[in-house]
């Protein structure tokens, strides 16, 4: 769903923290219909240029507040919403950030919204699935877009 | 049969420090003391940005109650009549802050909301509509500071009766405070007491065991004069050494059948001589007024509401007094006396 | 009274995500373009801002718009989640009936009469039935694809239809009911969906492969069907969610009956709306049986709302912006098809 939508052409750039480029981050939208709670986001399998970076070294800027870990998102926006219309910035630490130029980078969200009890709800408040690609229906990744999609993005200024 | 709840005031310290909030206390209640279920709150307690919460609070608040099954039993009141300082607040400004206070019980799923003593009938009749609406019963309580079981709001049982057969409510009612049948002294009061006249902490423990064991022995008019001799230092003051209602249990009956809900207040749970792991708080007749409670038939809330903290908050963090550990032996003493088969026959 | 019309704005979702049609823009369009529909059902955590709690300028103007139109409010779609509280704990039914009740009182404040429910367990939603009997709107069971409506006696497998049915009886409750969804009267294969997933798997022409699927399907049994397609496309259906484009309607439309006094609304999901072969300016869906569907529906008497429910916009969103369907067209093409449907003896 929305595969070739999910991250905005154009807003690939690198970001600082403390006067020192910190990472890099681009504008993310949901592959839903809906909105979801933000409790329920479990971050994104992320791959640029081949590498992969774990949820760990994700941070989500949403609803005009300061980039949050997807911890931080799991244990203390338990009733705040991440609206459908809304984009929101996936932020990735990485040192030094992103070289100039066009960078491939591929993403599979994996919000863990659903339309009813599951058997494996209790395991999965134990053990979070890891956002990996290719997990059909495996808790892993993909809300309503199950493969990773990927985008050809040129780092801005 | 009469229903366990936990005031959230007997956490007051831990919200105080922030040791515990609100979603941590519901949680001690689901699962350490053994079939309690009721919540109490104090509004401008729990309640962040009262009187506006956030609605996404409202939610998280209706969230944790299913949570743990807990029922939110009442919520505590408050009538500030100096809110507005060029003036005091007149019958229709009480009313509105009343309404207000209805208006948040509901939302957070109360069943009955205590109104401040002195609450004016003017204020309270505007609200009976609403109350009806959402079926929350106000009830108005009879607290230590007034003065007896029948001058509460400066009017009396009588009026309290005549008032709710004039307007034929059933959403306006009583509630009664277990401090009401104080008829020992206090010993940890007395030993705050104590210490703030200069005694040490070791001397303190000693004079007011003193005065317990001579009340026991010749009683209250003879300890008073016991304590003008032998401890001058606590003599005088506002509040006389041995400050107690002693009100007769037996006028509980005057107003059972308008009884929606008990506070049992207690200051301190001490082990009860010679029977290990079972706790009692000497000042006050749990045991009686739960044999009462049960004849007449009484099968509301009782909500602990532990008041002793206040009386070690004058030693440091060291000399505090653990108010879960003291609500735990509290709740377990109520349910031994509530569920006692030999305790339902008075006299 | 016949059955009437209306549109879920879930139809509308990818103008909605790209944010060229405002709800406004969709309410306008079912107002003035469909020649009578006047329902609406809305995604609750689609169309309102700041879900759970809007603005109440939100609240007043949806409601003018509403009125200006004269359009009628039919059901709010709502989700219960259960892994919300994933920091510690999976919803219990409690909590579940309080994240319903949130939705009833939204659905109130928007005029809606109904709720829809799906994944919602039946201890949690008695929890919330006071609520609704005192709001006066009635909590639908959406019947959806893959689930049966008959209980089926050679089976061992829960049906949580024939448990909510027997329920409603004993308790006579008017507050709880079925919304079934015309997709579980499938008739073949979804063609966009099966082009979406040979995409997936690497296939650049691949319409012959769809047609010889959607053929397959009419003329296997089920086991047959999916012991030929994974051998003839094994790149295609090879576990994942393709694979549930082979399995045969879940429930027939005569069983509609059953349920028949408790539908307090009804889904019209489609895919992709095609020109009948004989009749220039007509329309099908060759994946749903909503002939069958509207002609039991007749048959009961039943007079609520049948919903149009497009969901073939997402298997088409992997190629930009060329790609895309019309959701607009689609429609319009869906509402025409209802009103002959409902209006053929």
């Amino acid at each position: 769903m929305y595969d070739s939508f999910l991250v905005r052409k154009g807003s690939l750039r690198n970001f600082k923290e403390d006067g020192k480029v910190a990472g890099f981050c681009f504008g993310v939208r949901i592959a839903n219909y809906r909105g979801v709670f933000l409790s329920l986001h479990n971050g994104y399998y992320v791959e640029v240029d081949g590498e992969s970076y774990p949820v760990a070294l994700q941070r989500f800027g949403v609803n005009g507040k300061p980039p949050r870990s997807f911890e931080e998102l799991k244990n203390n926006a338990v009733y705040e919403h991440w609206d459908m219309q809304d984009e929101a910035t996936l932020y990735i630490m990485k040192e030094g950030g992103l070289t100039p130029g066009v960078h491939r980078v591929g993403i599979l969200e994996s919000i863990l919204c659903s339309y009813g009890r599951m058997p494996r709800d209790e395991e999965i408040v134990k053990n979070p699935p890891v956002p990996t690609p290719n997990v059909h229906g495996q808790g892993g990744g993909g809300s309503k877009t199950t493969d990773v999609s990927y985008f050809d993005l040129e780092l801005q200024e | 049969m009469i229903k366990r709840s936990v005031s959230l005031y007997s956490y007051q310290q831990n919200e105080f420090f922030g040791w515990m909030d609100w979603k941590a206390q519901l949680r001690e209640i689901a699962l350490n003391l053994d079939g309690a279920d009721g919540v109490e709150i104090i509004n401008e307690t729990t309640i962040p940005n009262y009187p506006c919460p956030p609605e996404a609070w409202i939610y998280e608040w209706r969230s944790e109650l299913a949570r743990w099954g807990l029922q939110a039993v009442t919520m505590d009141t408050f009538l500030d009549t100096l809110q507005f300082r060029d003036h005091v607040m007149t019958y229709r400004e009480a009313g509105e802050r009343i309404r207000y206070d209805l208006e948040l019980a509901h939302k957070m799923g109360f069943r009955n909301m205590r109104l401040c003593h002195h609450t004016p009938y003017q204020a309270v009749e505007m609200n009976l509509d609403l109350a009806a609406k959402y079926d929350i019963i106000m009830t108005n309580e009879c607290d230590v500071r007034s003065l007896d079981l029948g001058h509460m709001m400066g009017d009396s049982i009588e009026s309290e009766i005549a008032f709710i057969e004039r307007t034929k409510t059933k959403h306006y009612g009583l509630q009664i405070d277990m401090s009401q049948f104080q008829n020992k002294p206090c010993c940890i009061q007395l030993r705050y007491r104590f210490r703030t006249a200069g005694f040490s902490p070791e001397r303190a423990a000693e004079a007011a065991e003193d005065i317990f064991q001579t009340f026991e022995k010749i009683g209250r008019e003879a300890t008073n004069e016991y304590i003008k001799e032998k401890y001058p230092e606590i003599a005088g003051g506002p509040f006389p050494a041995l400050h107690m209602h002693a009100n007769p249990i037996g006028r509980m009956y005057e107003i059972i059948p308008y009884l929606v809900h008990m506070h049992g207040k207690f200051y301190e749970m001490t082990e009860v001589p010679g029977k290990p792991g079972l706790y009692e708080d000497r000042a006050l007749p749990y045991e009686e007024v739960f044999k009462h409670l049960k004849k007449s038939g009484y099968n509301g809330y009782i909500s602990s509401e532990f008041e002793g903290q206040r009386s070690q908050q004058d030693m440091g963090l060291e000399g505090l007094i653990d108010e879960v550990d003291q609500v735990r032996k509290h709740q377990q003493m109520m349910k031994r006396f509530i569920e006692d088969k030999h305790n339902n026959t008075p006299f | 009274m016949a059955i009437k019309r209306g549109v879920s704005l879930y139809s509308y979702q990818q103008e909605e995500w790209f944010g060229r049609w405002t709800w406004r823009d969709q309410l306008r369009e079912v107002a003035l373009n469909l020649d009578g529909a006047d329902g609406i059902e809305i995604i609750s955590e689609a169309t309102i801002p700041q879900y759970p709690y809007p603005s109440e300028a939100f609240i007043d103007e949806f409601n003018t718009e509403m009125a200006r139109w004269g359009l009628q409010a039919t059901t709010l779609d709502a989700f219960p989640d259960p892994l919300q509280f994933r920091r510690d704990h999976v919803m219990n039914d409690a909590e579940m009936a309080e994240r319903l009740k949130i939705d009833l009182r939204l659905a109130k404040k928007l005029g809606m009469k109904n709720i829809r429910v799906l994944g919602n367990t039946i201890d949690s939603v008695k929890l919330a039935l006071p609520l609704a009997e005192e709001l006066d709107i009635t909590i639908s069971q959406e019947i959806h694809f893959p689930s049966p409506i008959k209980r089926d006696p050679n089976s061992q497998r829960y049906n949580k239809i024939m448990d909510i049915l027997e329920y409603i009886e004993k308790t006579g409750t008017k507050h709880y009911g079925f919304q079934p969804d015309f997709g579980v009267f499938r008739t073949a294969p979804s063609d966009v969906y099966l082009g979406y997933y040979f995409r997936m798997a690497g296939y650049e022409e691949y319409a012959e492969h769809v047609k010889a699927v959607m053929e397959a399907f009419k003329c296997m049994s089920y086991e047959d069907l999916v012991e030929w397609a994974k051998k003839t496309y094994p790149k295609v259906f090879n576990g994942g969610w393709a694979d549930g484009e082979l399995r045969p309607a879940s429930a027939a439309p005569e069983e509609l009956k059953l349920i028949a006094p408790y539908i307090y609304c009804v889904h019209g999901k489609f895919f992709h709306m095609m020109e009948m072969p004989d009749r220039p300016g007509e329309y099908e869906d060759l994946a749903v049986d909503s002939e069958g569907a509207i002609r039991v529906l007749k048959e009961i008497g039943y007079e609520g709302y049948i919903d149009s429910e497009y969901e073939g916009q997402r298997s088409q969103q992997d190629r930009g912006e060329a790609y895309l369907a019309s959701e607009i067209e689609e429609v319009r093409r869906h509402q025409k098809m209802l009103k002959r449907l409902i209006e053929e003896a």
